[in-house]
């Protein structure tokens, strides 16, 4: 199924082609959170993704209790759609658009109503609370916003569930239930309480004197990830109904998989099996051997336990060190959560189009343990055909996704999944 | 004391980012007039209830829509007096 437009909002640009060249280039996102901001004192490096007005996408009327995450993701879906040319009713019926958006909903937002509800109690509780945070509700004002009316959800899988809504859109084409589906996710975790769980449970990077050098995926210093914000929203499209609107086709997904750990709640199984087992799956599922993956973009969040696992995954899947290059672009971007599965697939189409693969950043010192074929240092230029992008996320909820490069002739692209 | 009611009404739509153009006691609340939608009809009611400490049942809440600006803040001077005469 074809990719036909991308809209992404990240730490590091919201384009795709700016969130891309920030990754060749090793252009961070991360900063310390400033005196002013909730976050100063309680986290060290933060990845802040550009301020929204919620009146630039919602009426004032609604914008005014409404959670950033899903200001994010509407204004991901704007941009996705212009991107594509598409407008619902005039070149795709409402009835046949579809949306996956996911994410862990408005938890910020119902931060602030617990402390209201605190200090004043039932009166200090506003009745907007669930159309402004529920996890549902950036598909839903996405399909409110539209007029989409074709099936519309969203999934529960923490950090593979942007990845995963991917997925599943390629599922809603492949049984003929849509001709488009919007597909990504939005994460806006940049609140207290949650850093303050990230941070409680040592899973956050820290003591680092230079906030950019703190995500640092395979690093042998790594030592935790970097918690950021974001979103992301691909068009995906059945290739008929593209062609037939002479749209710009980005890339192909030609396949996914979903698998679980059944291990741990946060801890991903070490020997990195069942991750392994979701990546030949994918390339089952869409036709590929190992050796046809040209470009691996890792989940790798810098985190001491998940980069090691992942590692071993990879090892397990090609059978030893020889692997296609790998990188893991969270480095730049930090981890932001289910959002980073879209904004990494997005990186790596663009990565086939542009024939460059992006760096780990800050990989200065990969563990000669797990041996992969790493990039680090600078971008590596290679024609690549088809991409494989791992997320994983807590509940030991593995996802991935292969993509494919449609050739310079979007005319002349090979049959799809 | 209808008047400081009338008041409180119109800067709550206001902060609720309602346009007060042409509202006065006769427009009705709803969206035959204000366009006050149900869970902004609500956030209205709270806004009231936290303000003067009074409180609507389910009965009145539901009726809000119907209501113009002058029959809400009558009610809500009667329920006033009635509380603090009491």
């Amino acid at each position: 199924m074809a990719v036909t437009g991308i809209g992404l909002v990240s730490p590091v640009g919201t384009s795709a082609a700016e969130v891309f060249d920030a990754a060749c280039e090793g252009r961070s996102g991360a900063v310390r959170p400033g005196e002013d901001h909730p976050l100063h004192g309680l986290v060290d490096v933060v990845a802040f993704s550009p301020e929204i007005e919620a009146t630039s996408v919602l009426p004032a009327t609604e914008a005014r209790f409404v959670d950033r995450a899903i200001v994010m993701a509407l204004r991901a879906a704007e941009d996705a759609l212009a991107d594509a040319g598409l407008e619902v009713g005039r070149n795709v019926a409402p009835d046949r658009i579809a949306i996956v958006v996911s994410g862990v909903g408005g938890l910020g937002l119902l931060e602030e109503q617990v402390l209201q509800y605190g200090r004043k109690g039932r009166l200090g509780v506003s009745p907007y609370l669930m159309p402004g945070v529920l996890p549902n509700m950036a598909a839903a004002r996405i399909a409110i916003k539209f007029g989409i009316q074709g099936y519309t959800s969203s999934v529960g899988t923490a950090c593979a569930a942007g990845a995963q809504s991917v997925g599943e859109a390629l599922r809603i084409l492949r049984a003929d239930e849509a001709d488009v589906v919007l597909a990504g996710c939005s994460e806006a975790p940049l609140f207290p309480t949650f850093a303050a769980a990230f941070g409680n449970a040592r899973a956050l990077a820290h003591g680092w004197a230079e906030p950019t050098d703190a995500s640092r995926p395979f690093d042998r210093r790594r030592n935790g990830l970097v918690l950021g914000e974001g979103a992301g929203i691909l068009v995906l499209e059945r290739p008929e109904h593209a062609r037939a609107r002479g749209a710009r086709r980005y890339a192909d997904v030609l396949g996914w998989a979903a698998t679980n750990d059944a291990y741990h709640p946060t801890t991903p199984r070490p020997d990195g099996s069942a991750a392994a087992r979701c990546m030949s799956q994918a390339l089952r599922d869409a036709g590929l051997a190992p050796g046809d993956i040209g470009y691996l973009n890792a989940h790798g969040t810098s985190t001491k336990a998940g980069d090691a696992a992942e590692l071993l995954a990879i090892r397990t899947v090609y059978g030893g060190p020889d692997t296609p290059p790998v990188s893991s672009t969270k480095g730049v971007t930090g981890h932001m959560l289910g959002a980073s599965g879209v904004i990494e697939a997005a990186i790596g189409i663009l990565a086939m189009q542009r024939g460059l693969l992006p760096p780990t950043h800050n990989l200065e010192d990969p563990d000669p343990d797990t041996e992969v074929d790493h990039i680090r240092k600078a971008a590596r230029p290679a024609q690549v055909q088809a991409v494989l992008s791992n997320s994983f996320g807590f509940g030991g909820h593995n996802v991935s996704l292969v993509l494919g490069n449609p050739g310079p002739d979007p005319g002349a692209e090979k049959s799809t999944a | 004391m209808k008047d400081e009611i009338r008041q409180f009404l119109l800067q709550s739509l206001k902060e609720m980012n309602y346009s007060t153009d042409g509202i006065d006691d006769d427009t009705v609340l709803g969206p035959a007039g204000a366009d006050l939608q149900s869970l902004a009809l609500a956030e209205l009611a709270v806004r009231v209830e936290d303000q003067y400490g009074v409180r609507f049942n389910d009965d009145e809440a539901e009726m809000l829509a119907g209501m113009t600006v002058g029959e809400f803040a009558e009610l809500v001077a009667d329920r006033t007096q009635a509380s603090s005469a009491s």
